[in-house]
């Protein structure tokens, strides 16, 4: 079976990021990473491996030259294969590019399951995956927190609901985007590092997928980013003063009620 | 010229970092409180593989050259100097010399397992009354039909009290001195062999340090590692490697306390202003930050050396006598941008204080290096 996972290589919680002078881009500290739900995503695909005999894992993302540190962990993790779709000159504010180039690669690389994290934490869209699936007009579940095989045409999935879970079965080929709790991502062994290290990666021209360049350029995002904000800073802290604990209540109390509001 | 790291060299620094910060950094302070060896994490890193890195992938290792082991330990050590000094043992100094001359049975029995963290390995040449001066090694080997009888004491030897396996160096003919050491292999069990006491000390703890007693210790010929009289010729053959090794420990533990510092610079505040303003906090910033490059720069040169097969004797003594007082000077630096704090338990900066101690003995005191390196100076 081919199992084809996408990921994305996104800034490091900790990385220091700051709004350019035009308001409109990033400027991100050198510290990348997979992103936290794609992790899931490889590690699902990895176990899936396990338990269908001859199976695959390709992973791909749709990203600049850099994004390749990120497939190499995917490999060093236990894909076979990874392939950088390149989008210098390209880069874009609408996913549903993003979808349409990733739908593209699928078509050609074929696949029986498609694996993906419900969302990137840097611009938190979540719906790549469900557009990718639509442009293959397969079938899909968001944010699975379990995956079980039933045979190679048949699979079990399970997903939180509010108060409590659902499961579904779902025919293949399918999309599925994994959700936290589903499995505990491993750390690589050294020989898989070793792998990922030697590792060659295939650098793939978006407009070899079949698509029109004009149809994946900036001109033909239907969503551009206007502007990027920080948040507001947090008010001061303020201390309470008062002889006694029930003189300091009160007044916590009045400033809640006044103040703040929330009571 | 080119300074910068290969891609896979970046990779794997990147992939390492991110085991370490999963499975070390959170119990770095609790090794260093508890001074116990950290059973459960030296498993886990060895289960990845690592202790195995310099070794070829036909034993389960990687084939890793000089500059990656370089980058192995010095992102161990901006992490936890106490596992440096376990994983580096396991890594180099306790496996090498079964690698290289241990039989069939002692590779499959204990090189192996050890690759694999199962078994915890070390070297053993110290001895309570000699360090520097290995001609001085009181301890003996006297072959007697297929054994060899091991007799002496060995002191300051890591993971003593829980080693499976230990690489002894002991003399088959003091009369020769230097030129009469032998290697040999001992293993936990071995009749007439026991740890002694535990020495408590101010840095790398939880890589516990003690003393190994043989008394009328008996062990199979075939645990002669290589010839007689060939050990300090032996050792010397690994030396820079360790020089080069502990080198990157250095970088690895002042980077540490350096980032530390300036951290805490931005945000304590004196005089209505943060630290970092001031010119003679600046001046310990500066001459921070261009000491470690300039350990760096030396370090790495000295792997580059090594891995490109040109002598490194020289260059390998410089990286170890310069990175190691770097580290020194460097938390001395950092503790005083901390002020009080930098004397405080809870901040890592005190540790990283009692921590650099450790890497100004093994593989050379300052002062041995000195000489060696001066002596070299004078040949040409
Ligand atoms: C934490 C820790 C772990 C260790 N683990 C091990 C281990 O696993 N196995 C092991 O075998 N050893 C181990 N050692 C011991 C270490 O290798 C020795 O400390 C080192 O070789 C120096 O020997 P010494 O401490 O006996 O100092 P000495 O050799 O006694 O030196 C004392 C002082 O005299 C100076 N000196 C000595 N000779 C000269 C000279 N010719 N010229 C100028 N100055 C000189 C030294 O520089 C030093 O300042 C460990 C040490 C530490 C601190």
């Amino acid at each position: 079976m081919n199992i084809l996972v996408f990921i994305k290589q996104v800034a490091d919680t900790e990385a220091r990021i700051l709004i350019k002078g035009d308001n409109r881009s990033l400027e991100i500290e050198n510290k990348y990473n997979l992103n936290f739900f794609d992790e899931f995503a490889v590690e699902e695909a990895i176990r899936f491996k396990g338990k269908v005999k001859d199976s695959k894992i390709s992973v791909c993302t749709y990203g600049g030259k850099k994004a390749v540190e990120a497939l190499r962990t995917a490999i060093a993790m236990g894909a076979d294969q990874a392939y950088l779709i390149d989008n210098t000159d390209l880069d874009t504010d609408d996913p549903l590019i993003t979808a349409k180039i990733l739908a593209g690669f699928a078509k050609k690389e074929g696949f029986d399951l498609i694996l993906c994290g419900r969302q990137a934490i840097d611009d938190e869209n979540g719906n790549i995956g469900a557009m990718v699936a639509e442009f293959l007009k397969i079938p899909h579940v968001t944010a699975i927190t379990k995956l079980d095989v039933v045979d190679e045409k048949k699979i079990i999935v399970e997903n939180d609901i509010e108060g409590g879970k659902e499961t579904k079965e779902v025919q293949l080929p399918a999309l599925l985007t994994t959700q936290k709790g589903i499995n505990e991502p491993r750390v690589p062994l050294i020989t898989g590092v070793m792998k990922a290290m030697k590792a060659n990666i295939p650098v793939i021209d978006p407009v070899t997928l079949g698509l029109a360049k004009e149809s994946l350029d900036r001109n033909a995002s239907k969503i551009k980013i206007l502007s990027y904000e920080t948040p507001k800073g947090r008010p001061p802290v303020k201390i309470i003063d008062g002889e006694t604990p029930e003189e300091k209540v009160k007044k916590l109390i009045k400033l809640l009620r006044e103040e703040a509001k929330v009571l | 010229m080119d300074f910068s790291f290969s891609k896979e060299q970046v990779f794997f620094r990147e992939q390492f970092t991110k085991t370490l910060n999963e499975i070390v950094a959170p119990h770095a302070a609790t090794i260093d409180q508890e001074d116990a060896f950290p059973h459960e994490i030296f498993k886990k890193i060895g289960n990845l593989g690592y202790y195995g890195m310099r070794y070829p992938q036909e034993i389960g290792g990687m084939g890793a050259d000089c500059t990656t082991f370089t980058i192995f330990a010095e992102e161990l050590a901006s992490v936890s100097i106490s596992f440096a000094a376990i994983a580096t043992m396991q890594c180099l100094m306790g496996t090498d010399f079964l690698f290289r001359f241990g039989n069939r049975d002692i590779k499959e029995r204990v090189l192996i397992p050890a690759i694999r963290g199962e078994k915890i390995g070390t070297i053993a040449f110290t001895e309570p009354d000699c360090g520097s001066d290995l001609g001085a090694i009181k301890t003996r080997a006297i072959k007697k039909g297929d054994v060899y009888i091991l007799k002496g004491r060995k002191l300051w030897i890591t993971n003593a009290e829980v080693a499976d396996f230990v690489t002894v160096v002991a003399s088959v003919e003091p009369a020769k001195r230097i030129n009469g050491l032998a290697f040999f292999l001992v293993e936990k069990g071995t009749p007439g062999f026991y740890t002694g006491q535990k020495i408590e000390k101010m840095s790398a703890r939880g890589s516990v340090t003690g003393e190994l007693i043989f008394d009328e210790c008996t062990i199979p010929a075939s645990n002669l590692l290589g010839e007689e009289g060939k050990g300090a010729q032996y050792l010397e053959s690994i030396l820079s490697e360790i020089r080069v090794m502990i080198a990157g420990l250095g970088i690895g533990l002042a980077k540490s306390a350096y980032r530390s510092a300036v951290m805490y610079s931005k945000q304590r505040e004196a005089f209505g202003r943060s630290i970092g303003n001031f010119q003679l906090i600046q001046d310990k910033i500066a001459e921070m930050e261009t000491r470690i490059r300039s350990a760096w720069l030396l370090t790495y040169y000295a792997a580059w050396l090594k891995d490109n097969g040109k002598q490194a004797k020289k260059e390998a003594a410089m990286a170890k006598l310069y990175s190691t007082e770097t580290a020194s000077f460097v938390v001395d630096q950092a503790t005083r941008i901390y002020g009080s704090y930098g004397i405080a338990h809870e901040y890592p900066v005190e540790r990283y204080f009692r921590d650099a101690r450790f890497l100004l003995f093994g593989g050379g005191t300052s002062e041995i290096l000195k000489t060696l390196i001066a002596r070299e100076c004078l040949k040409t």
